[in-house]
């Protein structure tokens, strides 16, 4: 079953996509946040190999491959969510070994925790700490792979210990250190949560949440892919990997 | 004049549903390939119902949007009426009852009824069973009318055929 907003049926305005879509793709390709970081790319691995040897956090960066890709995928997940750890394991997973890979598509994540799962917000905060030292696909991996562990007592800790070194996982805590106070997540009436202020993860989280509020996203997982500078629209639910092929060859062979 | 208005509408709902698949989906001007993307834009629609196999899927998205679209001229040019009105009801009845399983499932899916955009929810399904309702009407309408067409015929032929003398 997949993830609801908790909210009446919300008509999406037209005259609202394109511009979301423009601003998605503009922060997607501008932003310093999406510089290519993938574990398969030799470019990639140098950038993971230097965001380790950085002692100094910065934005977080969680993109996957390379952002000259011709077709960049956006896609607004949260991390307790059933249909978006389907969607990883069965699709993305596949299409992050295959088409991202050989720099096709470039996978920038959005997170949209909602607010009706409890721990979502939390994971959402270890995997922001995770891209702050380049560490975002590991941990992102990790958190949708033991997606059925953690919701269970909110041992989020444990798994993200286990995706990352020792050192790492020390820097991620540190960073978390100040996150205290229950997570950010997406409101019904589309309400901005608030960032606890010695949390340096939440103003990420929120603008996400802005982001995801733009397009609108009115459940998760929900997909904007962009191609030659067009936007498609936003996609939801669990695509299977041959049909999201099928659909990114199309593009490529235009 | 409500069967000619009942099939009217149903034709414009048709070519409407074929339109919005077959059109543009990005701000590009209309081509063979724009169409091409438009189709497998709806083959990821008609997947996340996760009703079909995948090697099902883009063979249905591929040609469910002409059909509808012939469907359409069909019940426009009103030739037949009883059988393009049969087609009709089955191809709705088909939608409608994908949707409330999709529904009943859980799915939050966009309903691809129209193009992308709109949210499979009982909005959706409050239109397309008033879309069923309508097919079912004009397809008894048709019937009872072309029985009446032909009862007509029938009582023509016979005052016009000279009985013959006993």
């Amino acid at each position: 079953m997949s993830s609801r907003i908790n909210r009446p049926f919300v008509r999406r305005t037209t005259s609202r996509a394109p511009w979301a879509a423009a601003i998605l793709a503009t922060i997607a390709i501008l932003s310093p946040a999406s510089n290519a970081q993938t574990a398969s790319t030799p470019a990639s691995a140098s950038a993971r190999r230097n965001a380790a040897a950085d002692p100094a956090p910065s934005a977080p960066v969680k993109t996957i491959g390379n952002r000259n890709a011709p077709i960049t995928m956006e896609v607004f997940s949260d991390y307790q969510c059933p249909s978006c750890g389907n969607f990883y394991e069965t699709t993305l997973r596949a299409m992050i070994q295959d088409y991202v890979a050989s720099g096709k598509v470039y996978l920038v994540h959005h997170d949209f925790p909602l607010q009706m799962h409890t721990y979502s917000g939390q994971a959402a905060r270890w995997a922001n700490a995770a891209a702050m030292i380049g560490q975002f696909q590991d941990v992102d991996a990790a958190l949708f792979d033991n997606q059925a562990k953690w919701p269970v007592d909110g041992d989020i800790e444990k798994y993200v210990a286990g995706a990352l070194s020792p050192a790492n996982f020390k820097r991620v805590q540190a960073i978390l250190k100040g996150c205290t106070t229950p997570a950010p997540t997406s409101k019904v009436d589309r309400s901005l949560p608030q960032a606890e202020p010695g949390c340096p993860v939440d103003p990420y989280i929120i603008q996400d949440i802005v982001l995801g509020n733009a397009v609108p996203v009115q459940a998760t997982p929900t997909f904007v892919i962009h191609y030659k500078g067009q936007s498609y629209p936003a996609s939801s639910g669990i695509i299977t990997w041959p049909i999201l092929k099928q659909f990114f060859d199309t593009l490529l062979s235009q | 004049m409500l069967l000619i208005l009942g099939r009217l509408v149903l034709a414009a709902i048709f070519l409407v549903a074929a339109y919005a698949k077959l059109k543009p989906q990005a701000a590009v001007p209309w081509s063979a390939a724009s169409v091409k993307t438009s189709l497998s834009l709806f083959a990821m629609q008609v997947d996340s119902y996760q009703l079909l196999p995948p090697q099902l899927v883009s063979p249905v998205a591929h040609l469910l949007p002409p059909f509808e679209l012939f469907l359409g001229l069909w019940l426009l040019s009103g030739g037949f009426l009883p059988y393009s009105a049969v087609v009709t009801t089955l191809l709705i009845a088909a939608f409608f009852a994908t949707q409330v399983r999709t529904y009943r499932a859980g799915l939050e899916i966009n309903c691809g009824c129209f193009g992308p955009g709109e949210r499979l929810g009982p909005k959706t399904l409050l239109h397309d069973g008033a879309f069923l309702a309508l097919a079912l009407a004009v397809t008894i309408g048709a019937f009872v009318v072309a029985r009446q067409r032909r009862a007509g015929s029938a009582s023509i032929a016979q005052v016009s055929t000279p009985q013959r003398a006993e």
